[in-house]
C-alpha cells in the first residue's frame, strides 16, 4: 500500500463551536477533528482509552492487526450504477470488481457490507443481478442495502423491495444490531416533490422515533441512507428536506455516525455527537459542489479514474465513542 | 361551364387526396391540430427552454441529452414519463389550456412549465 494511493477528495467543514468537549466524554474534540481531517488523506483513527491515535494508512502494516483491530469492522460501498456505460466510466463491472478486491485486502476482515444505493443505473433486473453476482466474491457475505433513486425507477420501488426489502418497513427502511452498535437504514429517494430535496416522509420519521426511543443513550448508532442527511449542496439536491427531524431523535446519544452516498465523493463533517460521512462511488466521480454547470458524471483521464473511486471502512472499538471511518481508493 | 366544373372537381379531389395522405402520415394523434410540435431539451440537469408557451393541441417532445436518466412528471400527475436514458424521448399532447408545471422525479430541483393557450 503506497500512501500516495490514498489521496482523497475529502472536505472537512469545521466550526469553532464544536471544538469543545460538550459531552464530557474525555474526547478532545480538537484532536478528534484533526484526526478526521487526516482521514481524508488516508489516515486511520482509533480511540483507545479516550485518547485518539491516528495512523497513516501507508504505515498500517507496521502496526499490524493489533492496532487496527476494533470490536466491529464493516465496509460501506455506494453508487455502483451497474449498467452505466458512458465516457466517465465504460467499465463499471471492472471498478466494482476492484472494490471487492479492496474489501478482501483489508487488514481487518469486515463483518458485512453496507451498500448506500444506486446499485443499478436504470433499475433493470440484469443490473441488480450483476451486482449481486459480483458481491458474492467479497469476503463479507452479508450485504445490507438502501435504495438510491436509480433503483426505484418506473415501478415505485416494487422490484427493489422484492429483491432487498425482506423484513423492512414501508419503502424499505429497517434497523438491526451488530455487537452493541445499532444500525438504521433509511430511504430518502421516494415521493420526491417538485423543487424539493431528498425526503424521508412522516411515516418513516414516526418509525425512526419509535425505533431509537428505548435504546440506551450509550449505544453507538450508525444511520445509513442514499442522499446525504446533511446539507452538502442543496442547489444540486444534495440534502434531505426532513433530515433535521430525523437527527433530532438522535441528539441524546453519545455516538452517531451518518453514512451516505449519492454525491460520488468523500466529505465529512462533525457536529456535536454526530459524524457525517459520504462515500465515493465505485462507478464514476461527480464534480465538487458548484464547480461544474451540473452534478453530471465527471470525466477524468483514465489513469485518474480509480483514484476518485473507492470503498469506506468503518471500525468500532467497544466502550469508545466515535467510530473510525477510513476511505480507500481503487488504485 | 363544363370546364369550370371539371376544375372544381379536380380541386375537390386534390383536397380529399391531400387530407387522406396527411391522415396517413400523422396517424397517431386524433386531433388534426396536433401536427404542431415543440421541443424541450434536457441538458446539464435543466429543462430548456424552462417555459414554453404553445397553442392547444401542441405536442411537446422532451429529449434527454444528459448522461444520467431523468423523468418528466407534472406537479398534478397529469403526465408522467418513464425514466429517459441518454437520447430517449417523451411526448405529451396538450389538449386543454392551462399552465402545466413539471419536474424531474429523480432530481426534483429541475423544474419547468408548459403554458397552453
Amino acid at each position: 500500500m503506497k500512501e500516495t494511493n490514498h489521496r482523497k477528495l475529502a472536505k472537512i467543514e469545521v466550526q469553532d463551536e464544536i471544538l469543545h468537549d460538550h459531552n464530557h466524554d474525555g474526547i478532545d474534540r480538537r484532536g478528534f477533528l484533526k484526526c478526521m481531517a487526516w482521514a481524508g488523506t488516508g489516515a486511520f483513527c482509533v480511540i483507545k482509552g479516550g485518547v485518539l491515535s491516528s495512523y497513516s494508512l501507508g504505515r498500517l502494516p507496521e502496526f499490524g492487526k493489533h492496532a487496527a483491530k476494533g470490536e466491529l469492522s464493516f465496509v460501506q460501498i455506494s453508487d455502483s450504477h451497474m449498467g452505466f456505460d458512458k465516457a466517465a466510466n465504460p467499465d463499471v463491472v471492472g471498478t466494482l470488481k476492484a472494490a471487492v478486491d479492496k474489501i478482501n485486502a483489508l487488514p481487518v476482515p469486515p463483518a458485512f457490507i453496507l451498500h448506500t444505493g444506486d446499485i443499478s443505473h436504470l433499475s433493470k433486473p440484469e443490473e441488480f443481478d450483476t451486482v449481486d453476482q459480483l458481491l458474492k466474491a467479497a469476503s463479507a457475505k452479508d450485504v445490507f442495502f438502501v435504495p438510491g433513486e436509480h433503483d426505484v425507477l418506473n415501478d415505485e420501488g416494487k422490484q427493489y423491495l422484492d429483491r432487498y426489502g425482506k423484513g423492512s418497513q414501508g419503502a424499505g427502511w429497517y434497523s438491526f444490531d451488530k455487537k452493541d452498535v445499532h444500525f438504521v437504514g433509511l430511504v430518502n429517494v421516494m415521493n420526491l416533490k417538485a423543487g424539493g430535496l431528498g425526503s424521508l416522509g412522516r411515516e418513516q420519521l414516526e418509525w425512526l422515533e419509535k425505533d431509537v426511543k428505548h435504546l440506551s443513550k450509550s449505544r453507538p448508532i450508525v444511520v445509513f441512507a442514499h442522499i446525504p442527511l446533511w446539507s452538502v449542496y442543496p442547489e444540486w439536491g444534495w440534502a434531505t428536506d426532513d433530515s433535521g427531524q430525523a437527527l433530532s431523535y438522535l441528539k441524546g446519544f453519545g455516538s452517531v455516525t451518518v453514512l451516505n452516498g449519492h454525491i460520488h465523493q468523500t466529505m465529512q463533517k462533525v457536529e456535536g455527537n454526530i459524524t457525517f460521512h459520504t462515500a465515493t462511488s465505485t462507478a464514476f466521480p461527480q464534480p465538487k459542489p458548484g464547480e461544474a454547470p451540473s452534478p453530471g458524471p465527471l470525466k477524468v483521464p483514465a489513469e485518474q479514474l480509480r483514484t476518485l473511486l473507492g470503498i469506506t471502512d468503518v471500525n468500532y472499538v467497544q466502550g469508545r465513542h466515535a467510530l473510525a471511518v477510513t476511505d480507500t481508493d481503487l488504485v | 361551364m363544363k370546364n369550370r366544373f371539371w376544375i372544381l372537381g379536380m380541386a375537390i379531389l386534390a383536397i380529399v387526396l391531400g387530407i387522406g395522405s396527411s391522415s396517413r402520415t400523422f396517424a397517431a394523434p386524433a386531433d388534426a391540430q396536433s401536427a404542431s410540435e415543440t421541443a424541450v431539451k434536457i441538458d446539464n440537469f435543466s429543462f430548456s427552454p424552462a417555459t414554453v408557451t404553445v397553442p392547444v393541441g401542441t405536442t411537446v417532445r422532451w429529449t434527454n441529452r444528459d448522461d444520467i436518466p431523468h423523468t418528466i412528471v407534472s406537479d398534478d400527475k397529469t403526465f408522467k414519463s418513464k425514466a429517459l436514458d441518454t437520447d430517449e424521448q417523451f411526448t405529451y399532447t396538450f389538449t386543454k389550456p392551462g399552465t402545466y408545471s413539471y419536474f424531474c422525479g429523480l432530481h426534483p430541483k429541475m423544474t419547468a412549465k408548459v403554458v397552453v393557450q
